[in-house]
């Protein structure tokens, strides 16, 4: 919450006036689609007679009846108490992706049978370039925070050269440079190592900018202290600045992480069999691809999740740590 | 002078590089000394090559690809790239073959050498079922899906020159109004199924391919006669004649031997080694 307000004021949806124009706008939304050939119209029946034939009537009486339900339901969340609120609408959005999905008309049968191929192939292999990448990314950062932030010319220019290259090329484009481009320098990388080294130079730029703005926040007066303590460069960074500016470089890494997770998709095409090429594939000799994709869709959906889980703890972690 | 001199410099410096990665017997020596022969391919063009039902490879291409690394007597590994990165040459050994239905064109036979040709496959005309097209002339000025850079699309854009022997002539019949070009095969066919004209009023494709979709409830029909036989070939890197000989001979005594015609009539039912 932005501000704990004291002022308590009435629930906007349960004011008359927004509850009027809230049901006549919905009304005509709803009426602008014919309602009556889905389940809504049969569910009407009793009403409207055969839902096919119940014309213009048929049609906004539909709208009327399920502006009311919607308005119905908004009407009752309002009662709740915050956290309640949070679960109930969480669950509603759910159950609708979940049936915009299942109208697919998916064949259940072969997900189930792909499903754990793509687990512990597609996953895993996404998972382990991601955590590498993010890694290898971390330590580059901390090089070419350093680097941005030194009095030397060269080593500014070096890291801003490469901040300024790496953020400014798409990712896709930095696969097939890296894949196609290394072994005309006479260095033949293997498609796993190339993917690595794409993302690891993309992330390692992006956050190179997040550790220096970390480290930049650590206010001048420590640098003094350490250095009347007579600590020298090195030691005032390890022991001092970073302790200090990790409360503030962890959270947005995590949220690279979770970004990376969603690019190393990216490395795809150059045949790595990640959750995505197995997404694209594995669908082709039944002509399944929307299985498959909504399958993976799901998959880095829950990861994600998962890790937007570790990460609030992350950052309430830190947040007690710097209270 | 001395410009002169730093010219003839280079252009003997260009012509050793060029030397040195054209040494012959390399990609051989390198199959024969790792035990080992990488065929780059598709996973997602079935019946030609995709993931079976055990997440292996299969089909055709990759059955052919199993019987040539037998015959060299070494052990057979796939590696599936991106179709335009296979395409694109200067393969620099990562693998040493791609067994994966290449037509052999003039521009790809600039970066790559074509050893054998071993199927041909009729190029159909596929539409909707809804279409209200008979005949191949009503498609002209409509919107056609091709994969990026597949013979299917260099058709269309009536840019196709296909260098191999014992291939059929054949003439374009399609005016596309519009050529809208795709990842794959597969993605062209997904726009299609969409309805007549939604994304897509037609395509250009193999015929084994359209025939698979349509026994997947893709609602296709397939409209004249085939446009063009294309002739498929093994492709390699260039450069090595001793390995491509190698590979000329196995697909030749793999089809005087009848291994070709059994692996067609295993996967299409109907003998494809042979122009019609």
């Amino acid at each position: 919450m932005l501000f704990a307000d004291t002022v308590k004021n009435k629930v906007l949806v349960h004011k008359p006036k927004f509850l009027i124009i809230m049901l006549i706008s919905l009304i005509i939304i709803f009426s602008l689609f014919n309602l009556t050939d889905t389940i809504f119209g049969e569910f009407m029946r009793p009403v409207i007679g055969d839902p096919a034939e119940s014309g213009w009537y048929g049609r906004l009486s539909t709208a009327f009846v399920v502006a009311l339900i919607f308005l119905l339901n908004i009407v009752l969340i309002g009662f709740m108490p915050f956290r309640a609120q949070i679960i109930v609408v969480w669950l509603q959005l759910l159950t609708l992706f979940l049936s915009f999905f299942y109208s697919f008309d998916l064949n259940f049968e072969f997900i189930r049978s792909k499903i754990w191929f793509m687990i512990t192939q597609g996953v895993f292999t996404t998972l382990y370039i991601s955590a590498i990448s993010i890694t290898l990314a971390s330590m580059l950062a901390i090089l070419g925070a350093v680097a941005k932030l030194s009095s030397n010319g060269f080593a500014y220019a070096i890291a801003s050269f490469y901040t300024s290259f790496f953020r400014g090329l798409p990712l896709l484009m930095q696969v097939y440079l890296i894949y196609l481009g290394l072994p005309q320098l006479g260095y033949v990388i293997e498609a796993v190592p190339a993917g690595i080294l794409a993302l690891t130079l993309c992330y390692g730029a992006y956050m190179t900018e997040i550790f220096r703005a970390g480290i930049q926040s650590i206010p001048k007066g420590q640098w003094e202290a350490s250095r009347a303590l007579g600590f020298k460069f090195g030691l005032t960074m390890r022991r001092i600045i970073l302790p200090q500016s990790m409360p503030l470089i962890i959270p947005p890494t995590g949220n690279q992480f979770i970004a990376m997770l969603k690019d190393s998709s990216l490395v795809s095409v150059i045949g790595v069999w990640e959750l995505m090429f197995l997404a694209r594939t594995l669908g082709t000799k039944d002509f399944r691809h929307m299985e498959m994709l909504i399958t993976a869709a799901l998959i880095y959906w829950t990861l994600t999740v998962c890790l937007e889980f570790v990460q609030s703890r992350i950052e309430r972690h830190y947040q007690t740590l710097s209270h | 002078m001395k410009y002169r001199n730093i010219l003839a410099a280079t252009a003997s410096a260009a012509v050793l590089l060029t030397t040195a990665t054209t040494q012959a017997g390399e990609a051989l020596d390198r199959v024969m000394s790792e035990n080992m022969l990488k065929i780059a391919t598709s996973a997602s063009w079935a019946p030609q090559s995709f993931l079976n039902d055990n997440n292996e490879m299969d089909g055709f291409d990759v059955d052919v690809a199993r019987e040539v690394a037998k015959r060299l007597g070494v052990e057979a590994k796939f590696v599936t790239p991106a179709w335009d990165i296979i395409t694109a040459g200067k393969w620099n050994g990562r693998w040493d073959v791609s067994v994966g239905s290449m037509t052999p064109t003039e521009s790809r036979s600039r970066v790559l050498s074509f050893p054998a040709v071993y199927y041909y496959t009729p190029a159909v005309v596929a539409v909707h079922e809804d279409s209200k097209a008979t005949t191949i002339a009503d498609l002209n000025g409509k919107k056609m899906g091709a994969g990026t850079n597949s013979t299917f699309e260099l058709y269309l854009k009536k840019d196709l020159t296909i260098d191999a022997e014992g291939a059929p002539a054949f003439e374009y019949k399609i005016d596309a109004g519009e050529i809208k070009s795709y990842a794959n095969s597969s993605a062209v066919f997904d726009d299609l199924r969409l309805g007549d004209g939604t994304r897509l009023d037609g395509t250009v494709d193999a015929l084994p391919a359209i025939l698979k979709a349509a026994e997947n409830n893709y609602p296709f029909k397939i409209i004249g006669s085939p446009v063009f036989y294309e002739p498929l070939a093994l492709a390699i890197d260039k450069g090595d004649d001793e390995f491509n000989d190698k590979l000329a001979g196995i697909i030749a005594a793999m089809r005087s031997d009848g291994t070709l015609t059994a692996l067609s009539k295993k996967w299409y039912d109907v003998d494809y080694t042979i122009a019609k």
